[in-house]
């Protein structure tokens, strides 16, 4: 070994010291991207598979007619946990798993800003889906449909605790969603290398960054809908029942204002790979930079006005259902601009062709098909027709297979090289392929025909000679011929890793930067961080890889053994900071554990098991906030500090602000679907009640307010104050706060039981319980993290010269304000005015 | 608030203005048709759709004006950065404006609340 | 053969299979109703220029594949992209919308139960129940159970609610469905344009019942149907 490679081996040697994980059962505690990433990956590859085998099943059983193989009971769940095994725990689950792999390699971090909080989601989403998968092996799984519309997924029609399986578990793995997406936007915008610009960023880091964005706004409708019909469920609150004044239509508009987001939010990050691959294998940047993030960014915000086009046949009228119509036309245009984009990329490129091109190709034609026949059920009239049949089952399919899995694999057969350091075969993935290629087809393409001859969806038999005999025949066949290409294709995986050819540094010739860190991947990534002059940043400079691993760039010596990543400003990524992360640690574990336990606890109905589980998850949340900033087991003061630039946390700005910016935004999103509620209740409910009397009085919420309000300027003067380098008083005046805060919230608990709410009775008054528990949350919440920041002054955590955490706490405060007031002229000056 | 051309906000804020506009459209709509619904025979001569048409020409109105003020403020190439986020932004209101246009045209032709 | 005729001659074959068979009890393309017979014009019109968009896209695509490109300055380059982007991203898909739209939103309105010059439409009311239909004639005292009858050639006003939880009500032949909610009431214009036996389905899922909830509908001429009319008030 030269003198060169001898250093870089002691510097790998060092780094590998402090970002290494720890041995055996200590990897559990791993928080760094690449693991937690890897690990998405491979437990949602897992659920994929199960959820195939749901399939087959299900085509079993209607390939011939009045099959008895599987009876009525069991198809109806088989079909409720394929749909929701592939939505919840496969899709979305793998590809921020990829994204989170991807994403600090491509801006040139060493890892995403809250390690901890992608740990404790990928917990989250582990012990989720295995307790839903876990109702299916005790036969309660549940069976009103993936979407899950109410009244039949009720307590009435549905007595049995599969729905909760299904309401409890899917909302604990959408933490780990959230969480990912929040994580996804701040490391985008405020961890990217040295002069990597937004119009330098790679185009895949502009389709995560809306795809996070829409997971933050798009999921928190399903949060709400699901904490209300749980609500329901298990406490007779009235929502969706008509009797009350609720409405079963309001759980449809809820579901699919996630709904469809959801769809668009799987097929982003997908069309992300499209887009990286095509311009590597064409050798030529991608053609109309500025075009596809117009298109990225106009597709995150229509597709969240397209949600009633899956209820056409509900009975709402027709100018309101042709605003839907259009909308849902108009988002063909930006699809259409990143197909042609594409398109003309691979013309005027010169081709190189391998694996992940075939698979891309398959993409294409699946995927246009498929946004063709969306186009047609755009249209109304058309729509009454193939609407719950399965034509739409094809259509679905169509993209979903076509715009996810496709480039998906092709993503993976890209990669793979990067995780693994061996290329994978082509024989062995070329058969792969064209058995996917040609079983989806077989099973899917005929199945337009069977939805337009009058085939329903969700139904377990059919009668002989309606014409649906041969085309279920088919399309369960091709199911099979589609399994095997898929065995396939695991096998291929699998065996690459023991035999597949080593990879050569950026085997295909790739123009961005995860192909510069050392294969196979480390824990992280870059020795020294990049100065990124250019788009294209290893076509520019093809000694780039090893100019970083030799530590001539940025930001290459450890120091006090943390862990560093450059922190930048959103628009420039000018270097700003230097952004300290924690190093392995067993509470994002403990956390997902007791949120576990809360989760069965509620499942069973034990509910004191149930509170004390959150009590404790609760406590060890409060301790990973502790171990933060100054704390000895973080960053602590030291003599040898950075100046320029300092630590983020000795500054009034960075990461963890943004990312409390960002949480706030989901929770707004969930607030505003609560209002949405009241507002439609009010409006379209068909047997709206209002108690005679109005249970809340305006006078003691005034009080609570206006205690809220004193708190809240207070504690801005003194964050304002520290900042500006005064801490005098500082304590004090947290203290204040916090107890002001803590009588505003004692007044709410008051309030709650004195107000003689009948939530059980009356739509009316479950949607006032709702939100009064909602404010009152939030008032605990401030009241106590502000005790603890007062508390962590009086240790010296918290000083001039740490100012940060205040900061960060600060949004909170400002939003918990605003709700309250919002809430306070919504749900009773309004009614009044009335 | 100063209006900052290039600042990064402006590239979501068009799309914002839209999905608010539509949801105002859809809202607005809904109620209008639980309190006075209009006469079916009327077709799309009623109350409702002049107002909801007007209403929207304005909002689109606006985006073309942020449009037009954001492609005439955008910096020269020397500060390349600021200048694509100032054209993107522009770009974006012009297509905020033609969705807005776009999505409430039925009002034109449709009557109201059947 | 020549590959060009062997083509041909699959896609013909291709196309009398899939033709031949798109008739049945259920199905929307041997339509039998106005609104039925706009649904699956609305059908093969959109299918067939879906096809041809996604030949000549995929056509496009292999060919790009393939393609050698010559010497391009960047002002070439630039020139050529913009026309894909412009004319495919944008031109094609705006042009094809207006089209559906201008065919399209004219249909729909047809299908609406607006009131008829100089004509009571007959109103039916159906309630769904898990798993059957409840048929009764406002009015006229008839109340049956999972099949209706309705005069030929007279549209039909179908008030639809549910008892329990939410159901549609579909006869493929005839229109489009509608879904039945508990609490309100949808209403469905049908009409049949011959005499004849149609079958109907419930077409939203309502639980372990669903697949065999089905009902029929017996267009009568209107002088058998005024006829059965009496038939069943004599009956009560």
């Amino acid at each position: 070994m030269n003198d060169q490679q001898q250093v870089n081996a002691r510097r790998h040697r060092e780094y590998d010291r402090v970002w290494g994980n720890w041995p055996g059962w200590g990897a559990l505690a791993a928080v760094n991207h690449t693991s937690v990433g890897l690990r998405f990956i491979v437990t949602g590859l897992f659920f994929f598979l199960i959820g195939g085998v749901l399939a087959m099943l299900m085509r079993t059983q209607l390939a011939l007619p009045e099959q008895d193989i599987v009876g009525p009971e069991l198809y109806n769940q088989l079909f409720t946990m394929h749909g929701t095994l592939m939505m919840f725990l496969f899709a979305i689950p793998v590809l921020e798993g990829g994204a989170m792999y991807l994403i600090p390699k491509m801006v040139g971090a060493r890892d995403l800003p809250f390690p901890r909080l992608g740990a404790m989601g990928y917990y989250c989403y582990l012990f989720g889906g295995l307790i839903i998968l876990s109702s299916m092996a005790l036969s309660i799984a549940p069976d009103s449909g993936w979407f899950m519309y109410t009244p039949l997924s009720s307590s009435t029609y549905s007595p049995g605790p599969g729905s909760d399986f299904w309401l409890l578990g899917i909302t604990f793995v959408e933490i780990s969603s959230v969480s990912g997406a929040v994580e996804l936007v701040v490391s985008i915008l405020r961890t990217r290398s040295s002069g990597m610009s937004l119009r330098r960023m790679p185009i895949f880091c502009w389709y995560i960054l809306a795809m996070a964005l829409m997971i933050i706004v798009g999921f928190p409708p399903l949060i709400l809908a699901s904490v209300l019909l749980e609500l329901e469920r298990a406490a007779g609150f009235v929502f969706f029942e008509v009797a009350g004044g609720g409405d079963p239509l309001l759980w449809q508009h809820l579901f699919w204002l996630f709904g469809h987001p959801e769809v668009y939010i799987i097929f982003l990050p997908a069309a992300g790979i499209v887009s990286t691959l095509i311009p590597v294998f064409a050798q030529r940047p991608i053609v109309g930079y500025r075009w596809l993030v117009l298109a990225v960014i106009t597709m995150g915000f229509i597709s969240f006005g397209l949600w009633v086009h899956h209820m056409f046949t509900v009975g709402i009228p027709q100018l309101a259902q042709a605003f839907f119509s259009l909308a849902s036309m108009l988002v063909a245009i930006p699809t259409a601009i990143q197909v042609f984009a594409w398109l003309a990329t691979l013309w005027t490129g010169r081709v190189v062709w391998g694996l992940p091109m075939l698979w891309i190709l398959g993409f294409l034609i699946i995927f246009v098909a498929g946004g063709l026949t969306g186009v047609m059920l755009a249209l109304v009239p058309f729509n009454w027709q193939v609407h719950d049949t399965h034509f739409v089952v094809a259509h679905m399919h169509y993209v979903l297979v076509g715009g996810m899995l496709f480039p998906l694999i092709a993503g993976l057969y890209y990669w793979l090289p990067h995780v693994s350091g061996r290329m994978p075969s082509e024989l062995l993935g070329r058969w792969a392929f064209w058995l996917v290629f040609i079983g989806f087809n077989m099973t899917f393409l005929l199945m337009h025909l069977t939805g337009l001859l009058g085939m329903p969806r969700r139904i377990y038999t059919y009668q002989a000679d309606l014409g649906w005999d041969w085309l279920n025949l088919l399309s369960s066949v091709g199911g099979f011929v589609m399994a095997i290409g898929v065995g396939m294709l695991i096998v291929d995986i699998l065996l690459h890793f023991r035999f597949g050819r080593l990879a050569p540094r950026n085997p295909w010739n790739a123009d961005t930067l995860e192909w510069a860190v050392a294969m196979p991947v480390t824990t992280y990534n870059f020795i020294s961080l990049p100065r990124i002059e250019s788009r294209h940043p290893l076509w520019k400079d093809r000694q780039l890889p090893e100019a970083l691993e030799s530590g001539r760039g940025g930001l290459t010596d450890i120091q006090a053994d943390r862990r560093v990543t450059w922190g930048s400003d959103a628009a420039t990524g000018e270097v700003q900071q230097v952004v300290h992360l924690p190093s392995n640690s067993w509470i994002p574990l403990q956390t997902g554990v007791a949120l576990a336990v809360t989760c069965l606890g509620l499942l069973t109905k034990f509910y004191w098991v149930a509170l004390a589980a959150a009590l404790i998850g609760l406590v060890v949340v409060l301790r990973w906030s502790w171990h933060n900033g100054g704390h000895p087991h973080a960053a602590p003061l030291r003599a040898d500090d950075p100046v320029s630039p300092p630590l983020h946390s000795r500054t009034c700005d960075g990461p963890g602000r943004w990312g409390m910016l960002m949480t706030l935004l989901a929770n707004g999103s969930l607030f505003a679907c609560l209002l949405f509620g009241w507002f439609y209740f009010w409006t379209v409910s068909p047997q709206w009640q209002v108690p005679g009397e109005a249970p809340l009085t305006a006078a003691p919420l005034l009080i609570s307010g206006v205690l809220l309000t004193i708190a809240a300027l207070l504690q801005k003067r003194q964050v304002n104050r520290l900042c500006k380098g005064s801490a005098e008083g500082v304590e004090l005046g947290f203290w204040i706060s916090a107890a002001l805060a803590l009588a505003h919230a004692l007044l709410l608990l008051w309030i709650l039981p004195a107000a003689d709410l009948a939530p059980r009775t009356l739509a009316h008054d479950a949607v006032l319980a709702v939100m009064l528990g909602y404010l009152l949350f939030h008032g605990a919440l401030v009241a106590v993290l502000t005790a603890l920041q007062a508390l962590r002054v009086r240790l010296g955590y918290v000083r001039v010269e740490l100012p940060y955490e205040p900061v960060v706490l600060q949004p909170l405060w400002s939003y918990t304000l605003t709700v309250f007031w919002i809430a306070f002229a919504a749900f009773i000056l309004l009614p009044m005015a009335w | 608030m100063r209006f900052v051309p290039c600042h990064p906000l402006h590239l979501v804020l068009g799309l914002t203005v839209w999905s608010a506009w539509f949801v105002v459209l859809y809202g607005g709509l809904s109620v209008a048709c639980q309190l006075a619904p209009p006469d079916p025979a009327n077709g799309p001569s009623t109350w409702v759709n002049p107002l909801l048409w007007l209403s929207t020409l304005v909002v689109v109105a606006a985006l073309l004006w942020a449009a037009l003020r954001l492609w005439r403020a955008a910096p020269d190439q020397s500060q390349a950065n600021r200048r694509y986020i100032s054209l993107t932004s522009a770009a974006l209101y012009a297509v905020s404006a033609f969705a807005t246009l776009a999505v409430a045209a039925p009002v034109l032709f449709l009557p109201p609340c059947i | 053969m020549s590959v060009a005729s062997l083509a041909g001659c699959s896609a013909i074959g291709l196309v009398s299979l899939v033709l031949a068979g798109c008739s049945g009890p259920y199905s929307a393309l041997s339509p039998a109703g106005p609104s039925a017979v706009d649904a699956a014009a609305l059908w093969w019109g959109m299918s067939t220029f879906a096809g041809l968009v996604l030949i000549v896209v995929v056509a496009l695509w292999l060919y790009a594949l393939r393609r050698k490109p010559g010497q391009l300055n960047a002002q070439q380059a630039r020139r050529i992209q913009h026309r894909w982007i412009i004319g495919g991203g944008l031109i094609l898909p705006i042009a094809s919308m207006t089209v559906l739209l201008v065919f399209g939103i004219p249909i729909g309105h047809r299908m609406l139960p607006l009131p008829v010059a100089g004509e009571e439409v007959l109103r039916i009311d159906v309630t769904g129940h898990q798993w059957w239909w409840q048929v009764t004639y406002p009015g006229q005292g008839i109340e049956l159970r999972n099949e209706l009858h309705i005069p030929a050639g007279r549209p039909v006003d179908l008030h639809l609610t549910s008892n329990d939880v939410i159901h549609a009500f579909w006869v493929p032949r005839l229109g489009g469905k509608l879904d039945m909610l508990p609490g309100r009431t949808n209403v469905l214009r049908l009409q049949a344009d011959e005499s004849g036996t149609y079958h109907g389905q419930c077409a939203e899922f309502c639980g372990a019942g669903h697949a065999h909830m089905k009902f029929t509908v017996y267009a009568h001429a209107p002088a058998d149907f005024a006829a059965w009319q009496e038939g069943v008030a004599n009956d009560e």
